[in-house]
């Protein structure tokens, strides 16, 4: 049935992939648009992440930045008070983030939609204030500055500081991960229950599927890769602050997210590569940079309610004539 | 012999009001059970408890000899006892062929080997849905998604199935298709019918239980159920009741 789609599959993951890879060493001199670059990636971490819960479960988690920051004060601390290398410390950071993602995301069995997403916003401003007052971890708002860069140990090479290019291509192997991780959850029979329970989980539980536990399973992939793409920007930017992590972050990963298109595989990244660049990329029009992001947010709101890429595709198979898609994309903003 | 179903002393209350007060009830596997009872009796309330949605106050069901009260929902599905919803619940965005799919993992997922769709053409064909199957939910008609609700259950391979109103919104015509429909079906697995509509008790049920207030009132036969005095005084009203 999708047979004819199977070739432009293959070939645009193959090109995206060859793209990712090459794009870092391209801008590799000019340092700026090189940590533009590193900065995309990372959000494509963290769409992939976003959009496992609030476009396939359909759950907006509002402390998906939170949690990011749980994962990089964990990986920080563990680096620099107590000298673990960050290639351990980061995984123990994302676990953590994972662990706690599970527990606040406990509420979301009770409630649904807009309630879950409320009550998501208060548990975002409360771990916001818990890194505020605890400077002992954080610095509280002064923030922690000279985050050492990773070392990389080579055998008969000797160590050194992951730096520069070799940063970036690190950022785009782990984003990779991260949307091939997405991908196999959402088309494996995981996936197909996670977009049941989306639909109507009551249905879904009478069917005789276990609805909490996919929904923990939801959770905990979630959290592992926002605490992991936490633990990577403590590292990368070198500098991480309670403001870093703040309910402004996780609107804004999640608008990448609808912007592209939730509930599809590409969509997020879309989102995070036209969204993510903007800030930097519009530094000299800083009085008007909030209000294009704006405009473009609203246009595409109004004109592509299903986002660029969900909205893009269902034309795009029709046009390769094929079928189309078992899954449809959500009416509502989820 | 160990019944099919069998509950024992179920108690529901929700504030002051006994939505179940004492009820017990056995359904062999070889018959089909009916129950009536005014709005409000208590009949939904039945199967939300037996099916684990809803905490019984007291009370044990068994399903199959084997106590299921205190399971969640999805286990209790599992176990064999499956229901619909008063009103329709499909996944309304996905075509049919997408609801079977979802509806057949569960059990697919606990035999193995088998394919996920594995005799749905037959099944589908059966229920009249078999050009449909790339239609959304949604779009098709209120019977047809009635059809599909019973198809999507049939797919968990329940021992009973627990029908809230099954012909709740169709018409006359479309009421005794669907009395056709569910007649056949008792050949795959047993039924629990709650109804208004007599026609659908009265020809498809083996023994009719009468709820008023939560409490059971009358246990038998279809046609004892009609001439029995006290039902017809609190659910089925008649002309003679006016009489002096």
């Amino acid at each position: 049935m999708t047979d004819r789609l199977r070739v432009p599959r293959v070939a645009g993951v193959v090109l995206l992939v060859a793209l990712a890879l090459a794009l870092p060493v391209a801008v590799a001199d000019r340092r700026f648009y090189a940590f533009i670059v590193g900065i995309t990636f990372l959000h494509v971490l963290w769409t992939a992440g976003m959009n496992l819960l609030s476009g396939f479960t359909g759950l907006i988690p509002l402390m998906y930045a939170g949690l990011a920051g749980i994962g990089a004060y964990v990986t920080v601390n563990l680096v620099m008070s107590a000298g673990v290398s960050f290639w351990l410390a980061m995984p123990l950071g994302a676990v953590a983030a994972a662990v706690v993602g599970v527990v606040l995301g406990l509420p979301a069995l009770r409630l649904r939609g807009f309630y879950f997403t409320l009550s998501s916003l208060v548990i975002q401003s409360a771990l916001t204030l818990l890194f505020v007052y605890f400077p002992r971890f954080t610095q509280g708002d002064t923030g922690i500055s000279q985050i050492p860069a990773p070392t990389v140990t080579l055998p008969g090479l000797g160590t050194a500081a992951l730096t520069g290019v070799w940063f970036e291509e690190t950022l785009a192997v782990a984003a990779m991960l991260a949307v091939l991780v997405v991908w196999r959850v959402t088309r494996s029979r995981w996936g197909a229950y996670l977009v049941a329970i989306r639909e109507d989980d009551v249905l879904t539980e009478a069917l005789g599927i276990d609805v909490t536990r996919f929904r923990v399973i939801a959770f905990f992939i979630s959290s592992l890769l926002a605490g992991m793409g936490g633990a990577f920007y403590a590292h990368y930017v070198a500098f991480v602050s309670p403001r870093s992590f703040d309910v402004l972050t996780s609107l804004n990963i999640w608008l990448m997210v609808a912007f592209g298109g939730r509930g599809t595989i590409a969509g997020p990244i879309v989102g995070a590569v036209i969204l993510a660049p903007i800030p930097y990329l519009l530094q000299d029009l800083y009085l008007y940079k909030d209000i294009i992001y704006g405009v473009l947010i609203v246009l595409v709101t109004v004109f592509l309610p299903a986002g660029v890429w969900g909205s893009l595709l269902p034309r795009l198979r029709a046009r390769l004539g094929a079928a189309a898609p078992a899954r449809v994309p959500g009416k509502e903003f989820v | 012999m160990t019944a099919l179903l069998e509950a024992r002393g179920l108690m529901k209350r929700f504030g002051g009001v006994w939505a179940l007060r004492d009820v017990d009830l056995r359904q062999e596997a070889t018959e089909t059970l009916g129950m009536i009872g005014p709005n409000g009796s208590g009949k939904t309330t039945f199967i939300n408890a037996v099916t684990g949605h809803l905490a019984l106050d007291a009370g044990d069901v068994l399903l199959d000899g084997e106590r299921v009260s205190g399971r969640p929902t999805h286990r209790i599905a599992q176990a064999g006892m499956v229901r619909t919803y008063q009103a329709v619940r499909v996944y309304g965005r996905f075509p049919v062929d997408e609801n079977l799919r979802i509806a057949s993992l569960p059990h697919y997922e606990r035999v193995g080997r088998r394919q996920p769709l594995e005799g749905v053409e037959e099944l589908l064909a059966r229920l009249g849905l078999a050009d449909k199957r790339q239609a959304p939910a949604g779009s098709l008609t209120l019977f047809e998604q009635r059809r599909l609700e019973l198809a999507m259950r049939l797919l968990a391979r329940p021992k009973l199935l627990m029908l809230d109103e099954p012909v709740a919104g169709l018409n006359p015509g479309e009421i005794r298709e669907m009395i056709a429909v569910l007649k056949e079906l008792r050949r795959t697995c047993a039924l629990f019918v709650i109804e208004h509509t007599m026609k659908v008790i009265m020809e498809l049920a083996d023994r009719v239980i009468v709820l008023v207030s939560g409490e059971k009132i009358a246990d038998g036969a279809p046609a004892a159920i009609l001439k029995d005095d006290n039902v017809i005084r609190q659910y089925l009203g008649s002309v003679r009741a006016f009489r002096p």
